[in-house]
């Protein structure tokens, strides 16, 4: 058996760029580094009278390096269309990668399909998952039958975490009819079936209420006890933070960092956050406190209210800043609300290594 | 409940456990087929309506004395022109049931989103589609009752043979009209603009297989692309088994070539449905609605 739980090698993933829809990717497109739009080789000469354009490919992933060892919880972190979704797609076998090779639980995930398929429970997509017009216990009672369970152990199985999931009282009520939090249980109920030693989640707290999140986070932590090993991705810092031993962060289908939250955290330690809220921010304003020596990374959102603005950006020195940024601030009609200075989370992490916000 | 530090799976792999899987996908598809309680509608209505259609128009055309029937009886060989409408459009209505039920059977589950949940799980992936026909087998078997009940009924046509020989020809029909609903059904996962084709094809059947007519009437060129369609073959045995009492010999012309295109079709149906799946797997087509 191979020492890590899931070993990639320099993935990639790139698909046929998709004709004037574009990315689903609602922010507007950046020039990416290297792939993006890039036109592929073209085939050989021969075929030109086909009329074939070489093909416009898009890089949704490019060049991922994970290793994740067994019992551990690794989140991979990063904000829409990082690559997230891919690279646990191409784990769990549903797409194949361009380049690069990949294992789980020591199989090779394009040779030995079916093992890795067997090694995993993944949840994708939650509740669209499982069928609707089926009971919270047929659906698991399908999947069993899918993942090969012989029907007497599944009986027993199906049985246990229902009990688990606390879906007891309506467990044989159709899916259609339940919360968002239960369709996600049964989706995890379904990933939990034939006792994978390796769990992918993809986004599992996304639509949950925060009770229901919490609760999960809390499941996710007991799963790590039981010896599952646990790969999870997130746009959310404080889950990532909370839950993961390790952290993948995940930008333009890179991994531009990885390392304990606390490893990630103490590279910007010496540095602190100052949050401002202001009322008629004026991108000058930013222009000019970036010009400062002691400040960098500065980030402006405007906020839902009418002309407010979050501004956040990362320090060396808070005295000596402080006293210019009150100066420059306090201008044409710009007015501070509010300020606090913090230290830096996981969130400062990912605008210091990417200089740009983690959710729009 | 067990607490083991690795986890081992309860999973077996195994033949067995692949037809427990494909039993469940039968299962499955039928428990969400009862769901549907406007499937009851359809099946006492549909079977009248588009027959009806040819009906009439036969009426109209025949004269108040119905002396054009004459005519027809002339050049096709049948007595009852009822039961010559309803065997031709049953079996367009078959083909074109399959192409929207099995045809559609990938694509539907693609955009619920529980495509690639099967898809994740160790089972024989072609299982899935496989497993779908059987439910839709057993309700066009209700529904072609239902037709030869309500006409019965309604319209007095009656058979003049061999039930069993007319259950020969539609069970050879199987692996045509299915085979074509798998290469369909896994074409519309990659191709999204393959709704087309469903209208291609039973245009087709309902030009050239003369499901209101004797092929004979067509133009040379026509009566032999017409060969090339198994439901030519169908149409042709099934109402010579339904109503001038054909044997197993008479039917032997239409059964050979009709299992000959079931072998081809399901081979092809098989090949595009791998085809299909290797493509979704570079393209990512299979979470993609
Ligand atoms: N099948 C596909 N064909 C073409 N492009 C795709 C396909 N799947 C994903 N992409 C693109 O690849 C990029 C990465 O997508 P991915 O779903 O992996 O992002 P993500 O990190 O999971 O983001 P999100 O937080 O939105 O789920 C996106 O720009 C997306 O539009
Ligand atoms: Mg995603």
């Amino acid at each position: 058996m191979s020492q890590f739980a899931v070993e990639a090698h320099q993935l990639v993933k790139k698909f046929p760029a998709r004709p004037g829809t574009g990315d689903k990717n609602p922010s507007p497109p950046s020039p990416l580094p290297e792939g993006e739009g890039r036109r592929g080789e073209g085939k050989k000469k021969r075929w030109q009278f086909w009329k074939k354009e070489p093909k416009a490919t898009f890089t949704a992933v490019s060049g991922v390096d994970i290793q994740i060892q067994r019992g551990e919880i690794f989140g991979l972190l990063g904000p829409n269309g990082a690559g997230k979704s891919t690279t646990i797609r191409m784990l769990c076998t549903l797409l194949e990668p361009t380049s690069g090779t990949a294992h789980v639980n020591g199989y090779d995930i394009v040779r030995q399909a079916n093992d890795v398929r067997r090694s995993l429970g993944t949840v994708l997509a939650g509740e669209r998952s499982i069928y609707w017009k089926l009971t919270g216990r047929e659906n698991l009672e399908y999947f069993a039958a899918l993942y090969h369970i012989p029907p007497a152990v599944a009986k027993k199985r199906v049985d246990e975490l229902i009990e688990r999931m606390e879906l007891k009282d309506r467990a044989n009520e159709l899916v259609e009819k339940y919360s968002t939090g239960m369709r996600q249980r049964v989706a995890i109920a379904k990933a939990l079936l034939a006792r994978p030693p390796i769990l992918l989640l993809d986004e599992p707290t996304l639509g949950l209420d925060p009770q229901a999140a919490r609760n999960l986070r809390e499941l996710i932590a007991t799963l790590k006890q039981e010896g599952h090993t646990i790969l999870l991705t997130t746009h959310y810092m404080e889950e990532a933070d909370q839950l993961s031993d390790r952290i993948g962060i995940i930008d333009t289908g890179r991994i531009i960092a990885l390392d304990t939250p606390e490893g990630l955290k103490r590279r910007i330690e010496q540095k602190e956050i100052i949050r401002l809220e202001v009322s008629g921010w004026q991108a000058y304003i930013g222009e000019k406190l970036l010009a400062l020596q002691e400040v960098e990374n500065l980030v402006a959102h405007r906020q839902a209210e009418a002309d407010m603005w979050e501004v956040s950006m990362q320090a060396t020195d808070s005295r000596t800043v402080l006293p210019k940024l009150m100066e420059s601030i306090s201008q044409n009609g710009t007015r501070l609300v509010n300020m606090n200075i913090v230290k830096p989370s996981l969130e400062d992490v990912f605008i210091h290594l990417t200089g740009k916000a983690l959710r729009d | 409940m067990e607490t083991s530090l690795i986890p081992r799976s309860l999973g077996q792999p195994g033949l067995l456990s692949d037809i427990r899987a494909f039993l469940a996908v039968v299962r499955r598809e039928w428990t969400i087929f009862t769901r549907y309680p406007s499937w009851i509608i359809a099946l006492f209505i549909w079977p009248l309506i588009f027959p009806m259609m040819y009906i009439l128009t036969a009426r109209a055309l025949s004269g108040p004395d119905e002396s054009g029937l004459a005519v027809f009886i002339a050049t096709t060989g049948a007595t009852d022109y009822i039961g010559y409408i309803i065997v031709g459009t049953t079996v367009w209505m078959w083909q074109n049931i399959v192409l929207w039920d099995v045809g559609f059977a990938l694509r539907n589950e693609q955009m619920r989103g529980t495509l690639e949940s099967n898809w994740l799980s160790p089972t024989w992936r072609f299982s899935y589609l496989l497993g779908q026909t059987g439910p839709q087998i057993v309700s066009m078997a209700m529904f072609i009752g239902v037709t030869a009940l309500e006409f019965g009924i309604l319209f007095g046509v009656r058979l003049n043979g061999n039930p069993w020989m007319i259950g020969l020809m539609m069970l050879a029909a199987i692996p045509a009209i299915y085979g074509l609903g798998f290469a369909f059904a896994s074409l519309v996962i990659t191709v999204k603009e393959a709704n087309t084709f469903v209208f291609l094809i039973r245009g087709m059947v309902m030009i050239f297989c003369g499901i209101t007519f004797p092929v004979a009437i067509l133009p040379a060129w026509m009566q032999s692309f017409a060969k090339w369609l198994p439901q030519t073959y169908l149409i042709h045995g099934m109402r010579a088994a339904a109503f001038s009492n054909a044997g197993v010999n008479e039917l032997l012309p239409d059964l050979i070539p009709l299992l000959s295109f079931g072998g081809f079709w399901l081979i092809v149906g098989y090949f595009t449905f791998l085809w299909m799946e290797r493509r979704a797997r570079k393209t990512g087509a299979i979470g993609q609605y």
